[in-house]
């Protein structure tokens, strides 16, 4: 008895001991970081292929190496590699005077050939940026002099500017790193023009930024940026409180691992801020109107779905309050959004009614909703690493029982449901608009694409006018035209109820008290690392 | 009769099985037993500490923790339980006819099965559900044909054993047909031998269901399960830790009831342990059956 009490005692003092150095290895780490001009964020994905056109790469990394002609900020379209330019009266033509000052990374110079190549480059794959509507209208890129270009476009395309602007494709990489002439068979190296170079990666693990002392804008102060793969949630949160890293960032893929508890925890601690952005974008579900066998071909469905989304409580018990109930696919801020549209509230009895409408009974004794053989039966796929998607997924499963639907959650990873998406084999899935800076005009050029939202619109009744209708409003030269066309669109799909709006995500950051000039961009994707200082 | 005789003289033993018992009681009639609906969403309860009404408090839904967890009882142990007969029962079937007629029967059979165990259980259950779909029922599909192989081989050596026995052979010279001879002198034998494989398999399969639901592989929501409601915990492990206990301990108390009864099973069955029943050689043997255990996952 002694002896089994001796050796139960030993193995607690051996476990407390193992405990204790534990505890110890995570303290002496705490103070590596944090010191000097230094950044660890984490990502659940590794940056991936830097190569600034094409699509794998992280684009937060992505932005901190590349630059694009122009910058799309609250104000407006501003300079940035191209420090002016000219729309010519058909606004056909656009020329543009290159900043004099740039070069890339290894020393190459930035100007008019650099330009063209580049472009040239994007140009040769146009296949892969039909979402893009301005790869499809431009029609060459001509040398003015050393240091202007002109962009000769088919028809007038009111958005060029802003499109020029994306994080990609329209970047700038240095002609030495191309294969064979172009940029679509890879690149050997990342040498960009933005204000941080890549300096080291090691694939899954993480990847160094470094400051560009030669950046144009000024060296930036911060000096370096790593960025650190891990698995989203808890072990994110625990190298967070561990120091292992120190910054935390909506990633581009939106989704909230972190329960947003366990942060308001850590920042009561005083290490930590949250700083969160204004709303960028809209979370939401999108309905396939095209699958003709399923009950989301009928508007009513989808109707009653919206009707049975009690957003205000998603808002204030999900999101405690950080994110907004949404009640349209774009807030009323984004440009031409400012549209007078019909308010589909929580309302339950609205939503059965409606379905009784449309044929779908609730026989006495069963729980689903019949019309003729056809049960009312959905799938909505959520992404698997979201715990708010599938807690979203399990309250709305709840809501759309009481009125006889049945819904069935499937969870996957984000890229087998971006690929459903494309391939329209989904009845309902969640996602998100891109942000402002896409916001409506790249969002609603996406309607017509198959790799984004073509299968959700083309069911509707008036897909054919619908796409007309997108057509008219890239290339109308006419301001008021363009917002009683944009007005016509979002009526159209919001009648249709094809994208079913939920909240208003933002971006939050979790940065250490002490880091400063924190600042958003106007777009999801990105951070303007180059701003922030100790 | 003896069988349940002497096992209720080990204390521990008579304790698993109550404990066994009084679960799959709860499973089954679950309906009743639940004091609330388990998918009932109320969100004005998220995170709700235990009260009268609610036992065990209720999760991020609001719903109802003491219910899910009687609810959970049938897919992780009750389906487990179906699981593993079917996997039992077709192994046993095949490793009967390859240790009873042995020759080319035999060595087709067993050529398969090594095929089958050549690759790893985890590996090949996570790959068949990855073809088929997540979902409770392709989770079973994919368990019964990554286990069955195993089961065969078990099954087959100690039919092997029967099967060479003179009273088998005398049966053989008088005529006696094959299926009578496997039905009346080899399965009687054979089924102690079968019931500990099982029984130590059962804790290892209850804790893979665990794995793959919470993984999100397995029954999907807003069906409770006790891996599922651990996982859902986990999101929130550093702000309501309480949340993991429910599910963690049930799922820790079932399978070492089962582990124990399953110890017990083998003493109690092995005709050697039971008339000295030093407590030594008693150890010795879990210690082997746990290993069996483990070579199943």
């Amino acid at each position: 008895m002694r002896r089994t009490m001796f050796k139960l005692l030993s193995a607690v003092v051996l476990l407390a001991v193992l405990l204790a150095g534990c505890n110890g290895g995570a303290a002496e780490k705490s103070e590596s970081t944090g010191s000097a001009q230094e950044l660890v964020y984490a990502t659940a994905k590794d940056i991936n292929d830097m190569n600034p056109h094409l699509y794998p790469g992280s684009m937060p990394a992505q932005g901190m190496v590349y630059e694009s002609l122009v910058e799309h900020t609250k104000e407006g379209i501003k300079p940035l590699l191209a420090e002016s330019w000219d729309i010519s009266e058909d606004g056909k033509e656009y020329t543009f005077r290159l900043r004099r000052d740039v070069t890339f990374h290894d020393g190459e110079p930035f100007n008019a050939e650099a330009v063209k190549k580049n472009i040239e480059a994007v140009q040769s794959n146009a296949g892969k940026h039909s979402w893009i509507k301005l790869s499809t209208k431009l029609l060459s890129c001509d040398i003015v002099d050393d240091y202007t270009v002109k962009l000769v476009l088919s028809e007038a395309y009111y958005p060029t500017l802003v499109e020029l602007s994306m994080t990609r494709p329209y970047v700038f990489i240095s002609p030495k790193d191309f294969i064979n002439g172009g940029t679509k068979d890879g690149v050997n190296g990342y040498n960009g023009t933005g204000p941080y170079k890549l300096t080291e990666h090691k694939i899954d693990q993480y990847a160094v930024f470094e400051a560009n002392e030669n950046y144009w804008g000024g060296a930036p102060k911060l000096k370096k940026v790593i960025s650190k793969v891990l698995p989203a949630g808890e072990t994110t949160l625990l190298a967070l409180q561990k120091g292992e890293i120190n910054f935390v960032f909506t990633d581009d893929r939106g989704t909230d691992s972190i329960d947003v508890e366990a942060i308001n925890k850590l920042a009561a601690s005083g290490k930590y801020q949250i700083i969160r952005s204004e709303p960028m974008n809209t979370k939401m579900i999108v309905a396939n109107s095209s699958r003709t066998d399923s009950p989301v071909h009928d508007t009513a469905v989808r109707e009653a779905i919206w009707y049975s989304i009690d957003r205000d409580t998603i808002s204030k018990q999900i999101f405690d309050g950080t994110e907004k109930p949404a009640n349209t696919l774009f807030s009323s801020n984004v440009n031409y959004a400012n549209v007078e549209l019909k308010q589909r509230d929580y309302d339950l009895n609205a939503a059965a009614a409606r379905l009784e409408e449309a044929g779908w009974i609730l026989e006495k004794g069963s729980e689903l909703r019949t019309k003729g053989e056809a049960q009312l039966t959905l799938k909505l796929y959520y992404d698997v690493n979201s715990s708010s998607q599938k807690t979203q997924a399990e309250f709305i499963q709840s809501a759309l029982k009481k009125i006889g639907v049945q819904l069935q959650l499937l969870g996957e990873e984000a890229a087998s449901i971006a690929n459903r998406r494309s391939t329209g084999d989904y009845d309902l899935l969640f996602n998100q608009t891109w942000g402002l800076a896409y916001d409506p005009q790249s969002t609603i050029a996406g309607f017509t694409s198959e790799a984004s939202y073509y299968h959700t619109t083309s069911g509707i009744a008036q897909a054919e006018e619908l796409y007309k209708k997108i057509d008219q409003v890239m290339v109308s030269a006419d301001e008021a035209t363009r917002k009683s066309l944009y007005a016509e669109i979002l009526t159209l799909v919001h009648d249709e109820a094809v994208f079913i709006p939920i909240t208003n995500g933002n971006i939050t950051v979790v940065a250490p008290t002490s880091l400063q000039g924190i600042s958003f961009k106007q777009t999801q994707f990105e951070l303007p690392f180059e701003q922030m200082h100790y | 009769m003896n069988l349940i005789k002497n096992m209720w003289k080990d204390k521990l033993a008579a304790l698993s099985l109550t404990v066994i018992a009084a679960i799959v009681l709860a499973g089954v009639f679950a309906p009743w037993l639940a004091p609330h609906d388990p998918h009932e969403v109320d969100m004005e309860l998220r995170y709700a500490a235990p009260s009268w009404a609610y036992l065990l408090g209720n999760d991020h839904l609001g719903r109802c923790i003491m219910s899910r967890l009687i609810y959970g009882i049938r897919p992780s142990v009750l389906w487990v339980l179906a699981a593993l007969a079917a996997s039992v029962g077709f192994g046993g079937i095949l490793g009967l006819i390859a240790g009873y007629f042995r020759g080319i029967t035999d060595a087709c059979l067993m050529r398969v099965c090594d095929v089958m165990l050549s690759f790893p259980g985890y590996v090949m259950s996570l790959a068949i559900v990855g073809i088929l779909g997540p979902g409770l029922e392709n989770m079973m599909i994919a368990f019964v044909l990554a286990k069955w192989a195993w089961f065969a081989r078990m099954i087959r050596t100690s039919v092997m054993q029967y099967a060479e026995s003179d009273y088998v052979k005398f049966s053989k010279a008088i005529g006696v047909s094959d299926t009578r001879i496997i039905m009346k002198q080899i399965v009687p034998v054979a089924l102690p031998d079968i019931a500990v494989v099982s029984s130590s398999s059962f804790a290892s399969m209850i804790l893979q269901i665990s794995g793959f639901s919470f993984l999100g592989l397995g029954v999907q929501a807003p069906h409770a399960e006790w891996g599922m409601m651990l996982n859902e915990a986990r999101s929130v492990m550093f702000s309501r830790p309480e949340l993991m206990l429910a599910p963690g301990l049930a799922i820790v108390i079932v399978v070492m009831a089962v582990n124990f009864l399953s110890d017990a099973l083998q003493a109690a069955l092995d005709p050697k342990l039971l008339r000295s029943k030093p407590q030594p050689q008693r150890q010795e043997f879990s210690r082997t059956a746990k290993l069996r255990g483990e070579e199943v996952a």
